[in-house]
């Protein structure tokens, strides 16, 4: 069975099938345009250089596309239903991992053009976000108050037609 | 060349990463030769964009200003701009610089080219696909109609810096393929559909990427090939037309269009393909119809079969052709029919002129076979039919014809119509036909289901129908009383084929006269046993006929007087049948009937003679049992009747020597002769009849039957008319004279001014009044 080596920034080799390979657009396009018939006979394995993506992070992500090889993502172009869809309890469970490494997996999916993957991760910074004051937010992200009291208090008052009361 | 650097450029400088990435785009687009693309510059590239496009410092300070207060809140810029702009320019200096090789044609050049730019472009827009994702979705969403997707924007490049610069070219050379190959030359048709399709692509919709627009197939190629394409097939259709002539004209077209249609499938849009057949139809056909409808008429009358048929599918398109057409071809079976029928009256004459002698001549019309007659009806109908097949696929248009033109030449030709003001001699000639057929004597041997289509088919275009039914039903009355049917089943069987919706009335009649028959048999069975064997009279065979039902008429002329020997048997049946039927009224139909007597009036020795006679000469004949000699008038009172009635049948006695007048008188009834009858009678044959010699009683019939289809019809629109008025109320007079001529149409034809007449007879019986506004209301 062909496979598809990825090689991840750090020269890790990850041999993979063509299908989990495909999950990734970008990947999935570039081998119909320069092997299209790769699968077809007993070509040589196909390697493939990714140079923004680190080995851990390249492998969390080859095991969600794995995971998902079989599935049949719809071609969804209705950005609501995108956005409104709910978040897999597997991929919730897959994603339990420290903030630096999310934020490398999103981007990652990014990079890669793997869209489902990419929503997710958004889907759960996102809700990272959610239902925190400024205060909390800015320890979660760990984010310095550059603000001046009279600049705070300005926009408070601006925005005070969206408070939670 | 070089090989692309390694290390990817930082980030943030454009042209570090456009130098990074250019090489890359040279081999994407095959401008170093094709060496083939490898994964690693793939990667490289999109990687190098990417990251330009995600560079946080530039895109921060580009939008920190605006940005600054939070306030402008939907203000956010993306990086990608300046690439966008390199990759623009670079690509159009690249589809500038290139150039047929020596002695290359420019469309191949053009073919060649595009192949490989199509691909390259289908490649770059995969590797800039980051931006395409981004920037270009931005723009594009922010209502910048000129930014497109990588793909799209290099196929922009092309068609602006090399299509349209070339358009004539590329154009000419492509129409310079298309008429070689129409001339039959072999030519690389691969080229022509790659180059077409070309304009395909570069037609695009700045509003909407993904819709397809043939803009620019359409004015840069649609029109003018519609263009050549006529002018390429009008000259040749012209010089073939006047060297070859219709025949091979229509052979060729058959050959060419299917050929044209073909070969422009390879490189047609759809939408194009029923436009060049509009036109291919206009310069072929429609432009030509004249001169095919001119060999049409000749074509039917040599039966051209094939060549009517490739007349009609040439035309299968245009309906106004075929209307011309079909029309041609109903009046054509017109004239032919008539010109058959017309053949058929001149034979027949000529016959009767050539064997029977002067007596056929003074008739006033022609004593055609009726079955002659029906066959040559039917086999027009069954040659035309056939030309249905053969050449028109039974097109309802031409079926149309054949039936208007049946309905015309079955109702009025040479025969049917002798003078222009009778009426068609059709429904009693069919009638006719059918009575030959079912007569004992007949020996016809047609099959009965034969007779019954021809039956059926002439009476679908009889026009009036009520007139067959009179005739048929008389015809038939005669073979009943004098028992010659061939069989009651062949009866019921011509019968039932016949019997349509509108015939219940009809039918029911005739079965009436059926049960007539069959019940006077058992009467006929009583009566034998009532008079006894002794009498006198060997066999009797009386028949109860219902008048209502029967088309025969009590008539006075014909009251006998009945001699004593044969007083008594009629009085049995008449005891016998009021018996069991009181208070109906019998009368003698004396003028119907038929007898045998025995006669010994032979030599000695010889057997007697059997005589066939009617009611009335069986009274002449009984009275010459008391005495050999009468005169007229002695005998004429005997017998009774009316005298032209006596005479009629007296003088076949006269005339075949059974009685004598003497001396002999140009008239019957000269006083000063007597008429005797002869001792020993002279025949060859045994039986003799004296019926069939009877002076024709056809005009009095003839009459009947008006009389009674006349008194028919106006019940017939009278009841309508009521049926009509009893629905709807009131009724302008022309509504109501139109919905009766439809309702009777099945059965026959309605005349203007019975109509009028039955609304007249109903107005004074006080079913309908007349109301303002010439309209009618029912009265119930």
């Amino acid at each position: 069975m062909t496979k598809v080596i990825i090689i991840s920034s750090d020269d890790e080799r990850f041999p993979v099938d063509i299908e989990t390979a495909s999950k990734s657009l970008l990947i999935k396009n570039m081998i119909a345009d320069l092997k299209p018939d790769l699968g077809d006979g007993d070509d040589e394995d196909f390697e493939i250089p990714t140079p923004n993506v680190r080995a851990n992070v390249l492998s969390k992500v080859l095991e969600w596309c794995e995971h998902y090889k079989n599935t049949v993502f719809s071609d969804e172009d209705d950005e609501d239903a995108r956005k409104s869809g709910g978040i897999d309890s597997w991929d919730r469970n897959f994603l339990k991992v420290d903030q630096e490494m999310l934020y490398e997996i999103t981007l990652a999916a990014n990079y890669l053009n793997i869209r489902q993957l990419l929503d997710t991760g958004c889907k759960i910074i996102a809700e990272m976000i959610k239902h925190k004051s400024p205060e909390e937010l800015r320890k979660t992200f760990n984010i310095v108050n550059d603000f001046s009291p009279e600049e705070e208090a300005a926009i408070r008052k601006e925005n005070e037609w969206a408070e939670d009361r | 060349m070089s090989a692309p650097p390694q290390a990817l450029p930082i980030a943030g400088d454009l042209d570090a990463t456009w130098n990074f990435i250019k090489p890359g785009l040279e081999f994407i687009l095959g401008a170093q030769g094709d060496q083939g693309v490898t994964s690693k510059i793939y990667m490289n590239c999109y990687t190098a964009v990417y990251n330009y496009c995600t560079n946080k410092t530039r895109s921060s300070t580009l939008s920190q200003t605006s940005t600054r207060m939070g306030l402008e809140k939907t203000t956010y810029t993306l990086t990608g701009g300046e690439i966008y702009g390199k990759l623009e320019d670079y690509l159009k200096e690249y589809v500038q610089s290139l150039h047929p090789e020596n002695n290359e044609p420019f469309l191949e050049f053009y073919v060649r080219k595009w192949k490989r730019f199509t691909i390259g472009a289908r490649y770059l827009n995969n590797v800039f696909d980051y931006m395409n994702r981004y920037w270009v979705l931005k723009e594009r969403s922010d209502g910048h109609r000129n930014i497109f997707d990588i793909n799209n924007l290099a196929l922009v490049q092309w068609k602006n810096h090399l299509f349209t610069p070339n358009l004539d070219r590329i154009r000419a050379e492509i129409f310079g393929l298309i008429e070689r190959q129409r001339n039959n030359e072999i030519v690389d048709t691969n080229i022509i559909s790659v180059a077409v399709k070309s304009m395909v692509y570069l037609g695009l919709d700045v509003n909407d990427l993904k819709k397809p627009n043939l803009l620019v197939y359409a004015t840069c190629f649609e029109t003018q090939f519609i263009e050549v394409t006529a002018e390429y097939y009008r000259k040749e259709s012209q010089s073939f037309l006047s060297q070859h002539g219709v025949k091979d004209y229509m052979i060729k077209c058959e050959k060419r269009l299917p050929e044209e249609i073909i070969r422009a499938n390879n490189y047609l849009e759809e939408r194009s393909r029923k436009l060049l057949h509009i036109t291919l139809r206009k310069v072929l056909i429609e432009d030509h119809a004249q001169e095919m409808y001119d060999q049409y008429l000749k074509l039917l009358e040599e039966n051209g079969t094939e060549h009517i048929h490739r007349m009609f599918v040439l035309f299968a398109d245009l309906p106004e052709g075929l209307d011309t057409l079909a029309a041609r071809l109903e009046s054509h079976i017109k004239i032919e029919a008539a010109k058959e029928l017309e053949e058929l009256k001149l034979s027949t004459e000529s016959l009767e002129a050539s064997s029977e002698d002067k007596t056929a001549r003074k008739r006033p019309q022609v004593a055609v076979n009726p079955k002659a007659y029906i066959y040559a009806l039917v086999n027009i109908y069954d040659k035309f039919s056939r030309v249905l097949v053969d050449c028109f696929n039974r097109d309802p248009r031409f079926i149309k014809s054949l039936d208007a033109a049946c309905k015309h030449f079955f109702n009025i030709n040479a025969i049917a119509v002798p003078t222009p003001k009778s009426a068609s001699k059709t429904p009693e000639l069919l009638a006719r036909y059918a009575d030959a057929f079912l007569k004992a004597t007949t020996k016809e041997v047609e099959t009965e289901t034969h007779v019954a289509d021809n039956l059926k088919l002439v009476l679908r275009y009889v026009e009036n129908k009520d007139e067959f039914e009179n005739h048929y039903r008389r015809l038939l009355a005669k073979r009943l009383i004098n028992g010659n049917t061939r069989s009651d089943e062949l009866e019921e069987g011509i019968l039932q084929k016949l019997q349509d919706k509108n015939s219940l009335e009809y039918t029911s009649k005739i079965t009436k006269m059926f049960e007539d028959m069959k019940s006077s048999e058992t009467l006929k069975q009583r009566v034998k046993e009532v008079i006894g064997p002794n009498s006198v009279v060997g066999d009797f065979n009386p028949l109860i006929l219902a008048s209502s039902m029967w088309p025969f008429v009590h008539n006075e002329e014909y009251t006998l007087n009945i001699p004593p020997e044969l007083q008594s048997t009629l009085n049995s049946v008449e005891a016998e049948y009021t018996n069991s039927h009181s208070e109906r009224n019998l009368q003698w139909l004396w003028n119907h009937g038929k007898n045998e007597v025995k006669a010994n009036l032979a030599r000695k020795g010889k057997p007697p003679f059997i005589f066939t006679v009617s009611n009335v000469q069986l009274m002449i004949l009984l009275a010459f049992n008391k005495s050999s000699t009468y005169s007229f008038g002695a005998l004429h009172q005997i017998v009774g009747v009316a005298q032209n009635v006596f005479e009629a049948h007296l003088l076949p006695f006269v005339k075949f020597k059974l009685i004598e007048q003497d001396p002999p008188s140009q008239s019957l009834s000269d006083p000063n002769s007597s008429l005797t009858i002869v001792n020993e009678y002279k025949s060859k044959k045994l039986k003799v009849n004296f019926v069939s010699s009877i002076k024709n009683e056809q005009k009095q019939e003839e009459d009947e039957t008006s009389k009674e289809i006349e008194e028919s019809r106006k019940n017939y629109l009278t009841a309508s008319i009521v049926r009509i008025m009893k629905a709807r109320k009131t009724r302008q007079h022309n509504e109501l004279i139109n919905e009766v001529l439809l309702q009777a149409q099945s059965r026959f034809k309605a005349k203007l001014i019975d109509i009028k007449r039955a609304i007249e007879y109903l107005v004074e019986k006080e079913y309908l009044a007349r109301v303002e506004g010439g309209s009618y209301e029912y009265l119930a």
